[in-house]
């Protein structure tokens, strides 16, 4: 069987293209004698001023690689940087579509909506209104 | 001339010193925060000097703690960069009095300007227009109301010790006025330690001009041009060019505002590198806004359309040398644009997106100038300003100039943090902007018309990013042993480097 590759969240034909890593984590792709240059950073793969997310699932390993905004399993959104949550904008089981706003977040005097990074069920609230939190602190969880 | 120079700073700046002093032939003398221990700037240095914690109070605005750095690596001189200590009278002062020479202005240049309201009365001296406005900083709205009902709303309450947009509102109606006029008192208090505001008439629509002096100390004064600074965002620059589009097509322009702005660093008894602020209209029509008493974040662009190395010209002055060349040997030529590139998501708000860069591709080519604080593998630290870099590009034209920004702009990729490079995309590509059409709120006003920071990407992109991933995944698994998640990159490369 061959791998199901996700990016943005739907499900995508790898190019047939001559792909070859020029350095680490970037890669140098020739399609149809045209050239294009690829970087993978993370779980992000960013294209001539396009970003992506990507996500593959390899049935022979049962196992999955998931970045940022993987469709299956739980996703967890939590804070870049220390802050205090003002606002929750979801409910538990309340289903979330990709890029929703889940928790608004305070930091350095700015509000940040940290977004649901794919669609799913709220499958858990880890905070309260009012709350400090710590960078990588929990907010929410997507099943 | 000196053998040995501090540099009070940190981040790009500290790196854009550097590298004159080496090409001087004079050692250079890094100081670093525990959070900047392996930060750029002290692996440039020639030597460097830990000085103390993370937070900038105790560390890069702790005046004894750079002094005793100084004596311990025996330097001549003190070069103060932008912010922290740079605009500090009381540091320029300790300088002198420890015996090193201040890389700047007299401390009581920086006094004089440090006070808005002195400012303004030694400008206008000087004979420079300033906006209507109160001549004293006031402690309470009474006489300021009188004036602002006289001149008309909007007004604009400004801090006596303002700076950074602290203490500053903008006030449409009289009905908010006494509750603003508290509040930037308050928070003027709390920033300065000196509550009085004074109020000025609202210039709308003004592009933010300034003008490059430099004066020696023996009495010389020049200009080197102006920069046109008005894109910016919350009154904060970020895009600056030179030569300005509004003062290039209104004849006399230049002649009157230098003239303006060397009249008004004389009254305060300036010398070395300043410059002097103003808001113009598009009549050509000017006002003093306020003196920067250091070198400017954008200094570059005035070096490009010069020739200059303006911080070996500081350094010369510093030193006692007079002003090698007369006003008419300055010739500004081309035009330059810098980009200010922050670790900020514009699709977020321009939330701060500190943490650690995992790639780094700097653009290069003709005309291209990049002046960083960044490598790949450097974790950007939450206790400072935000800002990574400067990209700054030179063409013969503005025109020009704009297209080799974009083409610039297009090379540089930053991994593992988000920075603002889309906004210049997106305003670099607008017509208002390239029409040099721009005032102090074009940016915001753009911004809260929407600009989409997402390009629409096509299929065939989308699969060649199927293709990339699945390759990655492959090679992931084939160096690791094992199917593995595709974070684990580094820790590929990590094994890779042991197994060798």
């Amino acid at each position: 069987m061959r791998s199901v590759i996700r990016v943005d969240g739907e499900i995508v034909e790898p190019a047939n293209a001559d792909v070859v890593e020029t350095e680490p984590g970037v890669y140098s792709v020739l399609l149809d004698g045209r050239s294009f240059e690829a970087r993978v950073a993370g779980a992000e793969i960013a294209i001539g001023g396009h970003r992506f997310s990507f996500e593959i699932e390899d049935p022979r390993a049962w196992k999955r690689s998931v970045g940022a905004a993987g469709a299956h399993g739980r996703a967890v959104i939590s804070a870049p940087m220390p802050g205090k949550v003002v606002r929750i904008l979801v409910e538990a089981d309340e289903q979330v579509e990709a890029g929703q706003g889940m928790v608004v977040v305070e930091a350095m005097k700015m509000q940040n909506e940290m977004k649901a990074p794919r669609a799913g069920r709220v499958a858990s609230i880890a905070v309260h209104e009012g709350d400090s939190v710590v960078a990588g602190a929990v907010l929410a969880s997507i099943e | 001339m000196f053998r040995k120079v501090l540099i009070a700073n940190r981040g790009e700046i500290a790196l854009r010193i550097i590298r004159t002093l080496r090409e001087m032939g004079i050692a250079s003398v890094a100081v670093y925060s525990d959070a900047d221990r392996a930060a750029l700037h002290v692996r440039k240095a020639d030597e460097a000097a830990h000085i103390g914690p993370a937070p900038s109070r105790e560390s890069y605005l702790n005046i004894d703690r750079i002094l005793e750095a100084a004596k311990k690596h025996g330097v001549d001189a003190i070069h103060p960069g932008y912010g922290f200590l740079s605009e500090n009278a009381r540091f320029a002062h300790a300088c002198v009095d420890a015996g090193f020479t201040f890389i700047g202005p007299p401390a009581s240049a920086i006094a004089a300007m440090g006070s808005k309201t002195e400012a303004r009365r030694l400008a206008k001296s000087g004979g420079a227009p300033i906006a209507p406005g109160t001549e004293e900083g006031l402690e309470s709205p009474g006489e300021a109301l009188r004036f602002a009902r006289d001149a008309g709303f909007p007004v604009m309450l400004k801090a006596v010790a303002g700076g950074g947009g602290k203490g500053m509102r903008r006030v449409d109606r009289e009905a908010d006025f006494v509750s603003s006029f508290e509040s930037a008192s308050s928070e003027a208090l709390r920033a300065f330690g000196d509550g009085r505001v004074y109020v000025e008439k609202l210039i709308e629509n003004a592009h933010h001009v300034e003008i490059q002096v430099f004066g020696d100390q023996h009495g010389n004064m020049i200009h080197l041009g102006e920069r046109e600074c008005s894109i910016q965002r919350r009154h904060q620059k970020v895009i600056e060019e030179s030569p300005s589009p509004l003062v290039v097509k209104t004849p006399g322009m230049r002649e009157r505002m230098g003239e303006a702005a060397i009249r008004a660093a004389r009254e305060a008894g300036y010398f070395n590198a300043g410059t002097v602020e103003f808001l113009a209209e598009n009549s050509g029509q000017f006002y003093f806004l306020e003196m920067n008493t250091r070198l400017q974040v954008e200094h570059p662009v005035t070096e490009l359309v010069t020739g200059l190395d303006v911080v070996r010209l500081q350094m010369e002055i510093a030193a006692g040398t007079k002003l090698p060349f007369t006003q008419e040997e300055i010739a500004l030529r081309g035009a330059a644009i810098e980009c200010r590139i922050y670790a900020e998501d514009p699709g977020n708000n321009f939330f701060p997106s500190p943490g650690k860069i995992t790639q780094l591709s700097e653009p290069a080519g003709p005309g291209v100038r990049v002046d960083s604080g960044i490598y790949a593998g450097w974790t950007v630290p939450l206790d400072y300003d935000p800002m990574l870099s400067k990209l700054i590009v030179w063409s013969d034209a503005r025109d020009r100039a704009i297209d080799r920004m974009l083409r610039a702009l297009g090379e540089y990729h930053v991994g593992g943090i988000r920075t603002n490079i889309s906004l210049f995309e997106a305003v670099l590509n607008d017509a208002g902007f390239r029409a040099g059409e721009i005032h102090t709120n074009y940016l915001d006003e753009m911004l809260r018309r929407g600009i989409s920071f997402e390009k629409p990407a096509d299929e065939e992109v989308k699969r060649i990013a199927a293709l990339v991933a699945l390759r990655q995944q492959t090679e992931t698994a084939a160096t690791a042993g094992v199917a593995s998640s595709n974070g684990s990159k580094w820790i590929a490369i990590g094994r890779d480097a042991l197994l060798q």
